[in-house]
Parts: C-alpha cells; sequence; structure tokens
C-alpha cells in the first residue's frame, strides 16, 4: 500500500505539471535558448580561428564542449520546471488540495523531485540533441564529434540540468516565492562563485570550487582538478538533496 | 467522527481558536457558525492537518490526519473554491487527486456528473471557473474517495439558488447515509434548512453545540405591535420599557418588544386602550439566536470594539 501511494504521488505530480501549458512552453523556451547559444558559440569559435589575431586559435574544438558552455544559459530556463512545480502550488493555493491528499511533507517533495528530475532530463537529452545538432554544422573544419564523447557529454549535459532542476525545487519549497527562488539560485549557481574568483586568490577559489554550478561546470567539463569530475557531481547531487531536506523541513514545520 | 480536544491555535498573540472541544458525530449535518474571523476555516485547517495546532488535537475517525495515508478515502474537503491552477483544467485537477490516492480514473467523470459539472466544463482552464463552477468541482474533489467524513468550508458561496438547493439536499442525503457532514457557513438562514446539529464558535471560543432547535429555543421570541395612534403607542412603549420589557421603536407606528409575551402586550394596550392593527410574535429565527449568541464575541463590529481578545 505504501508503495502504492508512492507511486499515486509521483503520477499525481506528472498530472499536475504535464497539464499546465507553461510546461510545454518552457520546455520549448530551452530549445530555443539552447538553439541560440549553441550556434552562437560555435559561431565564436569558427571566427576565432579565421579572424587575423593569430593569439586567438583555439583549433578545433568538439561540438560537446560548445554544449556544455550553451548550458550556463539555458539552465536557467530548465530550472524554471523545477521552480514552478512547487511554487506555483504556493501561488495558487494548491497546495492546500496537495496536502490533503498527500500529507506526507516529505512524500510529496519526493515525488515532486522524482517528476522533476526525470522531466528535466529527458529534456536535457533533448536539448542535448539539438545543440550538437546546431553547433555541429556550425563549426564545420573546426569542430570534430567522436561519438562516444559527444555522447558522454549529452548524458552529462541531461544529468546536470536535472539536479539543478531539483536543486530548484527543493530551494522553492524552502522559499515558496518564484521570484525569490530565482534570485537566490542566480546567486548561488553564478553571481557568488564568479565574485569569489574575481580576485583569484587560492582560498577564495576553494571555496568558489564547492558551489553547485561550479562543481557542475567541473563534472560537466571532465576535470581532473581541483578535483575529479565525479566529486563535482556529487558535489551537485548533495545540494540538490540539501536543497530538498530545507524544503521538507520548511513544509513540515509551516502551516499551509 | 470528528474529535476535536483543547484544540488552540495562537498567531503571536492573537488566539485565533481557544480551548475548543467538540464531537462531529456522523449521521447529521453539523453546522459550524461563527462571524467572520471567528476561527472557522483555522478549525477545518487543523482538522486536515494544513495548520498545527499550538495545543490540543484534531482527529478524524480516532487518528491524526497527518497519519493517514490515503486521506480522500476517510476525508473529503471543500476548503478554498478558488485554490485551483489558472492553467489547469478541472478533469485534469481531479485526476491528480485521484491518482494520488489510488483512486480509479473512472470516478473522475462519477464525481464530475455527481455535481454537475459536464464535460466542456470540466475541461476549462481553472482561470475561467466561475466561483460556482469552482464550489462544485471543490466539492466533486470532496465526493471522490467516497469518505465517511466531509467538510465543507461555505459551500453555497456563488452558487446560484438552483446549486443552493442542491448542496442543501447534497449534504442532507450524505448524511442520511451515515456520514460526517460538518459544513461551515455565515448564512445562518442556511443553516437553519440544513443543519441538524449547530457548533457556534465567536473569537475561537466554543459558544454553542447543541442540535439546532435548542438553540433556536434558547432565544427570545419578538413581539410586533403596530398601531394607527403614534401617542397610544409611545405611552405603551414606556409602560413596557417599565415592565422591563425591551422596546424598540422602528416606526412612528410601529414597535418591536422582547422580554414579555404577545399577551402581556395585549392586555397592556388594552388597559390603556390604545388601538392596536397588529400584535404579532415571531418565532425567533436561527439567525436572532445566532446574533445573541456571538453579540459578544464580533471582531469585526461596526463599532469601536476591534482588536483584543478579551
Amino acid at each position: 500500500m505504501s508503495t502504492g501511494t508512492r507511486h499515486g504521488a509521483v503520477a499525481a505530480e506528472w498530472t499536475k505539471l504535464s497539464s499546465v501549458r507553461s510546461t510545454w512552453w518552457t520546455a520549448l523556451a530551452g530549445l530555443l535558448v539552447m538553439a541560440a547559444s549553441a550556434g552562437q558559440l560555435a559561431i565564436y569559435a569558427a571566427n576565432d580561428n579565421t579572424n587575423d589575431d593569430p593569439a586567438d586559435d583555439l583549433g578545433i574544438v568538439t561540438v560537446g564542449s560548445v554544449l556544455i558552455d550553451s548550458v550556463e544559459l539555458t539552465q536557467y530556463v530548465v530550472l524554471a520546471l523545477g521552480l514552478l512545480a512547487i511554487t506555483a502550488e504556493f501561488t495558487s493555493g494548491t497546495i492546500r488540495t496537495t496536502l490533503q491528499c498527500t500529507p506526507s511533507r516529505g512524500r510529496v517533495l519526493l515525488a515532486k523531485a522524482a517528476v522533476t528530475f526525470a522531466v528535466t532530463f529527458a529534456l536535457g537529452l533533448l536539448l542535448g540533441g539539438v545543440g550538437v545538432g546546431v553547433a555541429r554544422p556550425v563549426l564545420g573544419e573546426w569542430g570534430s564529434a567522436p561519438a562516444a564523447g559527444t555522447l558522454g557529454d549529452i548524458v552529462a549535459v541531461a544529468a546536470y540540468l536535472a539536479l539543478v532542476g531539483v536543486l530548484a525545487l527543493g530551494l522553492g519549497a524552502a522559499l515558496r516565492s518564484a521570484v525569490l527562488t530565482l534570485t537566490v539560485l542566480l546567486a548561488t549557481l553564478m553571481i557568488v562563485p564568479l565574485s569569489l574568483q574575481e580576485p583569484d586568490i587560492d582560498v577564495l577559489n576553494r571555496i568558489a570550487d564547492v558551489f553547485p554550478g561550479v562543481a557542475g561546470g567541473h563534472f560537466l567539463a571532465g576535470d581532473t582538478e581541483p578535483y575529479p569530475s565525479l566529486v563535482g557531481l556529487a558535489l551537485l547531487a548533495g545540494w540538490a538533496g540539501a536543497a530538498l531536506l530545507l524544503g521538507r523541513t520548511a513544509l513540515r514545520r509551516r502551516d499551509a | 467522527m470528528i474529535t476535536l480536544r483543547g484544540l488552540t491555535k495562537r498567531f503571536g498573540s492573537t488566539v485565533a481558536v481557544d480551548a475548543l472541544t467538540v464531537d462531529i458525530a456522523p449521521g447529521r449535518v453539523t453546522g459550524f457558525l461563527g462571524p467572520n474571523g471567528a476561527g472557522k476555516s483555522t478549525t477545518m485547517r487543523m482538522i486536515l492537518g494544513l495548520d498545527r495546532p499550538t495545543a490540543g488535537q484534531a482527529l478524524v475517525g480516532g487518528r491524526a490526519y497527518r497519519e493517514l495515508r490515503r486521506p480522500l478515502h476517510e476525508v473529503g474537503a471543500l476548503l478554498d473554491a478558488r485554490a485551483i491552477h489558472p492553467a489547469r483544467s478541472g478533469r485534469a485537477h481531479l485526476r491528480a487527486m485521484a491518482q494520488s490516492n489510488g483512486i480509479p480514473a473512472r470516478r473522475v467523470d462519477e464525481v464530475l456528473d455527481t455535481v454537475g459539472l459536464d464535460a466542456r466544463a470540466a475541461g476549462k482552464p481553472g482561470r475561467t471557473l466561475s466561483l460556482g463552477m469552482g464550489q462544485r468541482l471543490g466539492i466533486a474533489g470532496a465526493l471522490l474517495g467516497d469518505p465517511p467524513v466531509l467538510m465543507f468550508d461555505e459551500p453555497v458561496n456563488g452558487l446560484d439558488p438552483d446549486g443552493v438547493r442542491w448542496v442543501r439536499e447534497l449534504t442532507r442525503s450524505l448524511a442520511d447515509e451515515g456520514r460526517t457532514v460538518f459544513v461551515s457557513s455565515h448564512l445562518m438562514s442556511e443553516m437553519q434548512l440544513t443543519a441538524d446539529q449547530l457548533v457556534v464558535i465567536g473569537r475561537g471560543r466554543l459558544l454553542a453545540d447543541a442540535p439546532i432547535d435548542e438553540v433556536i429555543a434558547g432565544s427570545t421570541v419578538v413581539v410586533r405591535v403596530r398601531s394607527p395612534h403614534p401617542d397610544g403607542l409611545a405611552t405603551l412603549a414606556a409602560r413596557l420599557t417599565a415592565a422591563g420589557a425591551s422596546v424598540e421603536a422602528a416606526d412612528p407606528d410601529e414597535l418591536t418588544v422582547t422580554g414579555v409575551s404577545a399577551d402581556q402586550v395585549g392586555d397592556l394596550a388594552h388597559e390603556l386602550g390604545v388601538r392596536l392593527h397588529e400584535l404579532s410574535a415571531h418565532a425567533a429565527s436561527l439567525e436572532q439566536a445566532f446574533m445573541e449568541l456571538t453579540a459578544d464575541s464580533v471582531e469585526y463590529a461596526g463599532g469601536p470594539t476591534r482588536g483584543g481578545a478579551r
């Protein structure tokens, strides 16, 4: 019975997410941003190799690296899915219906996390395909697309986006407001670590390396420094898990 | 069966619900009455585990709501008819509810049919639903799990007269089936038509928990007197006041008297030789009983009584 209700809660969350048009518009927006971003970055890469300044030359770049750089911007569209899955419930008041149906706050949030993860992962795969599809012809002779490496990059991008989606969900549950959550996410993913890295001081760089966006970046790039790429993945997953715990605590403590 | 034991909710220094101890029994419609801000909705939210009680407990069928695995089979509730996602259709809203509690999809169509929402209305996005349609959708959601306990917060709000009659008949038939039906309303006249039992609260405190007839019987009878002679009527008013009655002169030719019987008023008028065109006793309405019960506990009275719990 308890597995039954868990499946039921997941099915309900999928119904809620798929029955509003904004979900599909968000996915479409993600695809457009990815296509534009990958196209633009591919043009830059090709231009750098063909302009008059030899200092710019990058040589042949992988399509996967262009894809990964395109995620920088695209992620903010994708994480809206995780964000809206919870904040829309607070705005419309349906959170009370949801908690009436499933009184366990942890179960509600886990069901939402499962759906968010699955949807953003699938969307991530699609985005990866689109990014590669756009970047490859634009790069032309300056690009390479080794099958295994490119496929690995696409899956990595999907995993990164899925974890960032769950991070947004957990934070949204804790903060309730979409705008506030998005602000905090912008700060955590980009502004704070960038500010820390700016002076290029070793200690500050180390601190920045722990932030979810930077850790995810090391994972995507397949870095070995400052830690193996899988540690980057683990750090990002840790952030997502911590956000979920925070969200569950807030849902339990506060009146709905 | 809903059991409230010393149920208390404080928001800062404000006591919204104050040590409420009530049993809401199955097989009858229990009306939940109180002025605005009396704590009705807060009480219902605590029963549903949405708000945490500061003290005491609220149990449904002997268990706390948060412990229920598939609560829609135990309690159906309509809290806020406006609480639907603006872009989600009523049908999808109900389907998600059903899925969460392992209720088959065909049940969604059954309850939509029961509340009289056709396929077109059920397919419309939430933002386009009228308040009345929202109420019907909310009631459909409450009925999904065929629960033994039902709670409706202001269910007739926004319904047309047909809808009001429909809710009246529905609550009656649900109670006749042996279910616990707990309905809040500020429409006293509506309660008079539907409720068997009344729970009245004011400023979060229990003012009455009794069969509706008793609540009405406990209030005073009003006597109306009309006369074509204002002078005579004024004399009559003075004598009645002296005799301890409470007299109100709505018009120069009409008095409203409480505290004495119609017989006494008639005798006195005869004694004074005042010609009467009307002498009628009015059975107290629930509305009147309600006003008397809650007179001291209206939070937002017109006068300067607002604020600070006593």
